[in-house]
């Protein structure tokens, strides 16, 4: 199994799509929230993170997509999750990101509510 | 400006500090931008030393505070000191270049200002540390969830490569690791099952396999790590406890931690990694015992099907040939051996064959399929007995596996000529009941199978009419009580002389209680065959 993440941006016409492969930890997270912080700087307001291909996240890689979101947030923006794992669907739930992002099942019923 | 609105500016930018990334720049340019003063440096504090945060260009500051700053707005040596202060705790101070042009309005206005930049970092640190208190606390709880869904779903989880898969997922989330290794007992070694990044060989370390299963509880390494994880500085181990025996190690390695370095597991990880190998080897438990049920629903699927193929194989009626009482007995086992027994009628003249095939169950199975057809072809070629026998060696020696053989007697019953002809390849012993006694018609070759250049002679004996003919297979004849002790032939032959005059089915009977009356309690362990033919006088 491999450790790596990997991450690639689907630029929309109302924002994008991050889509991730693999581990978000701290070098994910960060990874992340580079791509993040590019697409904001350009003006991006609307984030989807697609996690379909990712099965472990760790609390670093929460406590920095909690940043992301804060920081989608103090710009006015929204950022949005979809295709996680049941085990990550409850850790979020947990952790609180469901307070601050909408999480969806599948990519399509996201697209259509976030207007992507 | 009115002075008013200058000095409302003023704390209005100082509560926006609260949301700069860059504090010591914004507090600097607050301070610079609404009082009279353009030149200065902000310190703040970090652990008990005041270090320089920003300045302005060409001003010169020291890079650390030699002194705590004062409890009020304090001109000294040319610089005015602005403690940025709650009445509780000090923050830093704002030092500001003091050209003797000041009011004791600016001193105010600078007093206000540093206690209401007290204020705000301290409200800042106080919402930091509630959020990472919240954190924390979620953080707890998310792990206490885990440790509980982590029993449910590795409990439902019978399937042991999902099962590894999630056991390594929750270790590595659980503890922050970036690698992480299942290794499950092979023989004396532990063999990896699962990994999730670089690990070192196949084996876990024999020395410190021993190691940790001895010590019996989560240990945290630093030197030696590198023996499981490639280049790695820390790593945690600890036995997966079977109900027996340490039934495997999970290790992980490369704790993260929030700064983006990598540290040694503490005790927290020790205890949660703890509770959670005994949910492991709870889990792993299940999964063998479920494997093992498995195999054995396959292993008597497969007895039924062998039993089922020998039985269709045997004759399902006897055949009726003048001047001929035949009777049969046949039980198998219920591990299916290989017993075959088969007749054949042609002119008057009865063919009997008894046969025992080496081997159990499906194998043995199929031996007697292939020489159930193998004879027939033969017997209706016309062959005689030991052609028969001759042409069943070389099929079963080239066919076979290397160690299967067939022991088998085939005998002729010629009424006529009052003979019986017969091969005995490596069976045992039939018997000839007549007025003359008891003689047996024993083993004169090597069983069918061993020796490709194996050939057999048929042999005649006179067999007077009223004779009768006894074959068995050896589940007769070593048939065991429940002290392992055998019927023998002896037991066979008493019955045989006692009942000499009676028909071959009450033969049969008398040979089937005595049999049963002695292993009574003890399972049958080999099939059992009994063919008797007698003639008529």
């Amino acid at each position: 199994m491999n450790e790596e993440l990997r991450v690639a941006v689907d630029r929309r016409t109302n924002g994008a799509i991050l889509y991730t492969k693999g581990y978000i930890n701290n070098v994910g997270g960060e990874e992340i929230a580079n791509r993040a912080y590019e697409l904001m700087d350009a003006d991006v307001r609307t984030l989807l993170l697609n996690l379909r291909e990712t099965k472990i996240v760790n609390s670093i890689g929460i406590s920095i997509l909690i940043e992301i979101i804060e920081k989608m947030i103090d710009k006015g923006g929204k950022i949005a999750f979809c295709c996680l794992t049941p085990v990550i669907h409850k850790t979020f739930q947990i952790m609180g990101l469901a307070n601050y992002a909408t999480i969806y099942e599948n990519e399509e019923a996201a697209i259509q509510d976030l207007a992507l | 400006m009115p002075p008013g609105r200058r000095f409302s500016d003023f704390l209005h930018e100082i509560q926006q500090i609260e949301k700069s990334a860059a504090r010591g720049e914004a507090i600097l340019q607050a301070f610079t931008r609404h009082t009279p003063f353009e030149s200065g440096a902000v310190y703040l504090r970090e652990g008990t030393s005041f270090r320089l945060s920003a300045k302005t260009p060409q001003w010169i500051a020291p890079e650390i505070l030699d002194a705590d700053p004062p409890n009020d707005v304090t001109p000294s040596n040319g610089l005015i000191f602005v403690p940025l202060r709650t009445p509780r705790e000090c923050h830093g101070a704002v030092t500001l270049a003091d050209g003797g042009q000041h009011s004791e309005e600016d001193f105010e206005t600078l007093r206000v200002a540093g206690a209401l930049l007290g204020a705000v970092i301290t409200n800042q640190r106080m919402a930091q540390e509630m959020r990472e208190g919240d954190f924390q606390l979620k953080y707890r709880l998310w792990e206490l969830e885990s440790l509980y869904d982590i029993g449910l779903s590795i409990a439902a989880t019978l399937n042991i490569d999902e099962l590894a898969d999630e056991i390594l997922f929750r270790t590595i989330s659980l503890t922050n690791a970036r690698r992480a290794a299942l290794f499950l007992r092979e023989g004396t070694r532990f063999k990896v099952y699962r990994s999730f990044g670089d690990v070192r060989g196949d084996f876990l370390d024999d020395e410190l396999a021993n190691e940790v299963v001895k010590q019996g509880t989560p240990m945290s390494f630093e030197e030696g790590a590198d023996c499981i994880f490639p280049g790695c500085m820390a790593f945690v181990a600890l036995p997966i406890k079977g109900n027996n025996e340490s039934i495997g190690v999970l290790a992980a390695a490369d704790r993260e931690t929030r700064d983006g370095g990598i540290g040694a597991f503490d005790t927290n990880d020790l205890r949660l990694l703890s509770s959670f190998a005994s949910q492991v080897g709870i889990a792993l438990e299940n999964s063998r015992l479920h494997r093992e049920a498995l195999e054995k629903q396959a292993m008597e699927r497969e007895l039924e099907l062998a039993a089922t193929i020998q039985r269709d194989i045997l004759p399902k009626s006897l055949p009726v040939v003048e001047g001929i009482e035949l009777a049969v007995l046949a039980r198998p086992a219920r591990q299916v051996g290989g017993d075959y027994h088969v007749f054949f009628e042609r002119d008057g003249v009865l063919t009997m064959i008894v046969a025992d095939v080496a081997g159990k169950s499906m194998p043995a199975a199929l031996l007697v399929s292939a020489l159930h057809a193998a004879i027939h072809l033969l017997f209706e070629e016309g062959r005689e007995l030991a052609e028969i026998a001759t042409e069943l060696n070389k099929h079963i020696h080239r066919w076979s596996a290397e160690n299967k053989f067939v022991t088998m007697v085939l005998v002729e019953i010629d009424r006529e000529a009052e003979t019986i002809r017969f091969v005995n390849a490596g069976h045992n012993p039939s018997y000839v009941i007549s007025d003359f006694g008891i003689d047996e018609l024993r083993s004169h070759g090597l069983p069918v199978g061993i020796l490709s250049s194996s050939t057999y002679k048929t042999q005649t004996r006179s067999f007077p009419s009223g004779a009768t003919v006894v074959l068995y297979s050896d589940g007769i004849t070593e048939a065991e009580d429940v002290n392992g002790e055998e019927f023998e032939n002896a037991r066979l032959e008493q019955i045989l002389e006692q009942y000499r005059n009676e028909s071959p089915e009450v033969l049969r009977d008398r040979i089937a209680e005595a049999v049963d009356a002695f292993t009574v309690g003890a399972p049958q362990k080999d099939d059992q065959t009994l063919v008797i033919a007698r003639t008529a006088r």
